[in-house]
C-alpha cells in the first residue's frame, strides 16, 4: 500500500454515509450494487439516477463548502443521517467527474438554516431559487453598468402587503407575471432603479414593486454595518412568514433572511 | 379504358414481348433498390430513427436484424417491385390481363397503406404511452399506470381499424365500438371536469378584472381573511391560523365582500 492509498483509506475509514454529488449513472450503480455498511445519499440538482436517498440542490452554490453544507443539512432534515455521523463526500471541484473525496462530521457545520430556507418556507423552492437567480444576475451586471440594490420579499404576500404601503403606482397591477418567466428578468432589472421592495407571492406571482415596508424592527439582530435595506428585510421576515432576498448596493452581495435572521450569503461574482 | 393488352399485342411479337418483360423485371429491380435507398435516407434525414428510439416496435424490429426505417423502406420497395412484376407478366401475356389490371393493381396500394398504417400506429402508440407515463411519473399511484396503457391501445385500435378498412374488411361494428368508446370518454371527462371547468371560467374573469387582489381583506361565504393567492381554479384566503382554499365558482355563486376599514 502506497502512502497515497493510505491517506485515501484513512479519509473514508468507518464512515456512516457516502454522499455522491451529481454522480454519473455508472458510478451510482457501482455504489448501489455493492454491499456496504454505510448509506449512499445522492445530492444534486435532479435525481437523474432515481436514488431512494436524495437531497435536491436548488441552486448551484458555486463553492464546494456551500454545497456540502446544504447536502448535510438536507440529509439531517430528511433523517437520512443523524447528527454526529461521519460522512464521506465524493464531489468535483473542477469540471468533469468526481475528483475530490472529503470527510466531514455532521456536527462540524453549525445549523445555518439554508436547507430550511428553500424547503420549509411558505413559497415554493423553485420560486425562491428563481428570485435568487434574478438577484444574482442583477448583482453581476447591475443596472446599465452601475451597481444596484434590490429587496425581494417572497411568500406570505397578503400579510406583507398589509404591513407595507405603496410609494407610487404599482407597475405590476393587473399584470400576471411570475418570476422565472424570461421577460421578468428584464422588467425587474428596469424596475430595480425604483426605491422600495418587490413583493412576490407563494406561487411566484410578482404582486407589487415600489413597496415601503413598515414592520416593527424591534428585536431584529442583523450583523452591524448592513444598511436600511437589510434591516427592513430582516424585520419583515420576523413579522411575517416571508423570506427576504437582498442585493446589497454597497458590497454587491446577495443575502437571504428568514425569521429575522441572516441565513445565506452569496457573492454574485462567483457565478 | 384503353385495353392495354391490345396495345402490347399490337406493338410486339410474342418473342419480343418476352424479352421486353425480362428487361422490365430487371429495370424494376434496379429502380426498387434505388427506391429502397431513397426512402431510407429520406426517413433518416427526417430524424425518424431518433424519434422511434426505445419504442417496443423498434426493439422487436432490431431483434429481427432490421429497424423501423429498414422495414418501411423494404415494404415500399417490395410494393414497387410487385408492381413491376405485374407489368412484366402482362407484357409477356402470361396471365389473363383484365383480371389483373382491375383487381390486383387496385389492391396493391391499399395493402401498402394498410401495412404503413399498422407500423405508424404501433410506433405512435408506443411513443404516446412513453410520453404520457413520463408526464405522470411524479404521481406514484399504481392505478395511474393504467392511463398510458389505455392511450396506447386506443391508438393501436384506431390504426388497426384504418388498416382493416383499407383492405376492405367490414369494419362497421368496430367503428360503432370506437364511437361508443369516444363518446363515453368525452361524457365521463365532461362529468369529471365539470367543477374544474366552472372554476377556471370564473378564474379567468377574476384574473382579468381583479375585483380583489393579494393583500385585500375579503369575506366569501363566511370565510373572512386576507387574500394570499389567486389562480385559475382557487383563491387562497388566510385568517389567523387557517387558510381557506375557495374554488373560484364559489366566489361567483355567493359573491365577495371586500372589507374596508
Amino acid at each position: 500500500m502506497t502512502p497515497l492509498d493510505e491517506v485515501l483509506s484513512d479519509i473514508v475509514a468507518a464512515v456512516d454515509a457516502a454522499f455522491l454529488f451529481s454522480p454519473s449513472a455508472s458510478l451510482y450503480e457501482d455504489f448501489a450494487a455493492a454491499e456496504t455498511d454505510y448509506d449512499v445519499v445522492v445530492v444534486g440538482p435532479e435525481n437523474a439516477v432515481d436514488a431512494p436517498n436524495f437531497v435536491e440542490l436548488p441552486l448551484d452554490f458555486g463553492d464546494v463548502t456551500a454545497q456540502v453544507r446544504f447536502g448535510l443539512e438536507g440529509a439531517i432534515d430528511q433523517e437520512l443521517v443523524a447528527e454526529g455521523d461521519t460522512i464521506a463526500c465524493v464531489t468535483s471541484v473542477f469540471e468533469d467527474g468526481p475528483d475530490t473525496v472529503m470527510r466531514v462530521q455532521a456536527t462540524e457545520f453549525s445549523h445555518s438554516g439554508v436547507y430550511d430556507l428553500f424547503v420549509n418556507s411558505r413559497a415554493e423552492p423553485a420560486v425562491i431559487r428563481n428570485v435568487f437567480e434574478v438577484a444574482i444576475e442583477l448583482g453581476k451586471k447591475g443596472q446599465k453598468g452601475k451597481p444596484v440594490g434590490a429587496l425581494f420579499v417572497v411568500g406570505d404576500a397578503g400579510k406583507v402587503m398589509n404591513k407595507s404601503r405603496p410609494l407610487s403606482y404599482n407597475p405590476f397591477e393587473k399584470s400576471h407575471v411570475h418570476v422565472g418567466d424570461p421577460i421578468v428578468n428584464v422588467m425587474l432589472k428596469e424596475f430595480s432603479r425604483l426605491d422600495g421592495a418587490f413583493v412576490i407571492s407563494d406561487s411566484g406571482k410578482i404582486v407589487s414593486a415600489y413597496r415601503y415596508l413598515e414592520p416593527s424592527a424591534a428585536g431584529v439582530d442583523i450583523p452591524k454595518g448592513l444598511g436600511a435595506r437589510h434591516m427592513a428585510a430582516g424585520a419583515i421576515t420576523r413579522d411575517t412568514n416571508a423570506v427576504a432576498i437582498v442585493l446589497s448596493e454597497s458590497d454587491g452581495m446577495v443575502r437571504a433572511f428568514k425569521a429575522g435572521e441572516l441565513v445565506l450569503e452569496l457573492d454574485p461574482e462567483e457565478y | 379504358m384503353v385495353d392495354w393488352s391490345e396495345v402490347v399485342r399490337g406493338l410486339f411479337t410474342r418473342e419480343a414481348a418476352f424479352v421486353v418483360s425480362v428487361a422490365i423485371l430487371f429495370v424494376g429491380l434496379v429502380l426498387s433498390y434505388l427506391l429502397w435507398r431513397w426512402v431510407r435516407s429520406l426517413l433518416e434525414n427526417a430524424g425518424i430513427d431518433e424519434a422511434v428510439e426505445g419504442t417496443p416496435f423498434e426493439r422487436t424490429a432490431r431483434g429481427f436484424g432490421t429497424s423501423t426505417i429498414g422495414l418501411l423502406a423494404f415494404i415500399s420497395a417490395v410494393a414497387f417491385y410487385i408492381g413491376t412484376v405485374v407489368v412484366a407478366l402482362n407484357v409477356a401475356q402470361l396471365l389473363n390481363p383484365n383480371v389483373f389490371w382491375s383487381h390486383f393493381t387496385g389492391y396493391l396500394p391499399r395493402l401498402f397503406i394498410a401495412a404503413v398504417a399498422i407500423i405508424v400506429g404501433m410506433l405512435v402508440g408506443d411513443k404516446a404511452k412513453l410520453y404520457v407515463s413520463e408526464r405522470l411519473r411524479s404521481i406514484k399511484v399504481p392505478e395511474v399506470e393504467l392511463i398510458p396503457e389505455i392511450v396506447r391501445y386506443s391508438i393501436f385500435y384506431t390504426a388497426a381499424l384504418i388498416a382493416l378498412a383499407q383492405i376492405g374488411v367490414a369494419t362497421a361494428a368496430l367503428l360503432v365500438l370506437l364511437a361508443a368508446y369516444a363518446f363515453g370518454l368525452v361524457l365521463l371527462s365532461g362529468l369529471a371536469f365539470k367543477d374544474l371547468l366552472a372554476a377556471s371560467a370564473a378564474g379567468v374573469y377574476l384574473l382579468l378584472t381583479e375585483p380583489y387582489t393579494i393583500g385585500d381583506e375579503v369575506r366569501i361565504d363566511d370565510k373572512r381573511g386576507i387574500v394570499q393567492e389567486i389562480d385559475m381554479f382557487v383563491t387562497h384566503i388566510e385568517a389567523d391560523g387557517e387558510e381557506y382554499i375557495v374554488p373560484n365558482q364559489e366566489v361567483f355563486r355567493t359573491g365577495v365582500v371586500r372589507v374596508r376599514d
